[in-house]
């Protein structure tokens, strides 16, 4: 009975450290809108709350829009108003999705995985299905996750002049990295 | 015959200069907008100055005041350090509650990031920085406040 008793306190134990959520709020998301002719439209926020749960495989993102930094100031502006992201009205960007094939990683031993998720990402209050592959590298107990896609504006309501006229890009890239302790 | 021409010919060369003006506008417009970037926030004079925790509770008690007050304004902000985290190829600095887990995060301007690298948790800092915003986390059940181009302020 001891045995047993110890036995299921060691899985608890065991349970606690390996299965957990891990987080960080310094995850970075790159967008790269640019075309040939305006170079202009791209930026990064580098404050971007991240989670992972590595029993479930469930990760989570979520961006303020108006951390996304742009090297200029009127782009910046322009984005954030109302005729784009409205950013007082949908202050974040979100991604709620899954780890499909989480027999892919192992957590518990260091080296690099290539895994598949699935999830909904929201941007401006609309959401939209989203499959990438990822990459996992698990580090002591920091995991790197870095995933790159692309988004079509459209799917989001977001058009204009701007869009139409090719200074900015219909199907914008997005760089997503995060280390999560 | 001749005099008709005398006539037209001065119009269309005012058009023509007109146009030729607008455009040089235009394009200095245009020039000036594109390649215009954020000033150094160590040369610009913070807005206010406020202590880490009396700003976060300054939200915490009106959200819509508070952001109204300091939209897209250059702060002072004194605290002591709670968290270093890595971004990618830099370094973001926390003040953390830890009490609410509410918190205060700043990305350093470009030509400032390797201050960042100087400072260590436990440090008193005055960092001067653009506040952003204001949001809360689900995920962390929690609230942040965003600062961009911050700067080490000695």
């Amino acid at each position: 009975m001891k045995k047993a008793i110890l036995f299921l306190s060691f899985v608890a134990f065991a349970g606690s450290i390996f299965a957990q959520k891990k987080t960080t709020t310094s995850a970075t998301v790159k967008f790269d809108a640019s075309t040939a002719i305006d170079n202009l439209p791209k930026a990064e926020n580098k404050t971007v709350i991240a989670a992972i749960n590595t029993t479930t495989g469930s990760i989570a993102f979520e961006a303020a829009v108006k951390n996304f930094a742009f090297t200029n100031p009127t782009i910046q502006d322009h984005f954030n108003g109302g005729n784009w992201m409205n950013s007082d009205k949908f202050p974040t960007f979100t991604y709620k999705g899954n780890i499909t094939d989480l027999s892919a990683v192992n957590f518990a031993k260091e080296g690099s995985y290539t895994v598949n998720t699935e999830g909904v990402i929201t941007v401006k209050g609309v959401e939209q299905k989203i499959s990438t592959p990822a990459t996992i590298v698990i580090k002591g107990t920091t995991i790197a996750a870095t995933a790159d896609f692309s988004i079509k504006l459209a799917d989001f309501g977001i058009s204009g002049a701007p869009i139409d006229g090719g200074k900015v890009a219909k199907e914008p890239k997005i760089s997503v990295s995060a280390e999560l302790q | 015959m001749s005099t008709q021409t005398k006539k037209r010919s001065p119009w269309r060369k005012r058009i023509l200069f007109s146009l030729l003006v607008l455009a040089v506008i235009t394009a200095g417009i245009y020039w000036y907008v594109a390649t215009d970037t954020y000033s150094d926030t160590k040369d610009r004079k913070p807005a206010y100055i406020v202590s880490a925790f009396d700003f976060i509770n300054e939200f915490r008690q009106n959200e819509k005041i508070a952001k109204e007050k300091y939209n897209n304004k250059i702060l002072l902000v004194n605290g002591r350090v709670s968290a270093i985290e890595p971004a990618d190829t830099t370094m973001n600095v926390k003040f953390v509650d830890t009490g609410t887990g509410d918190y205060i995060i700043f990305t350093f301007q470009q030509q400032h990031v390797d201050e960042a690298k100087t400072i260590k948790v436990g440090d008193s800092v005055s960092i001067k920085a653009a506040y952003r915003d204001f949001i809360y986390s689900e995920i962390l059940d929690a609230y942040s406040i965003m600062f961009q181009r911050s700067t080490l302020n000695k």
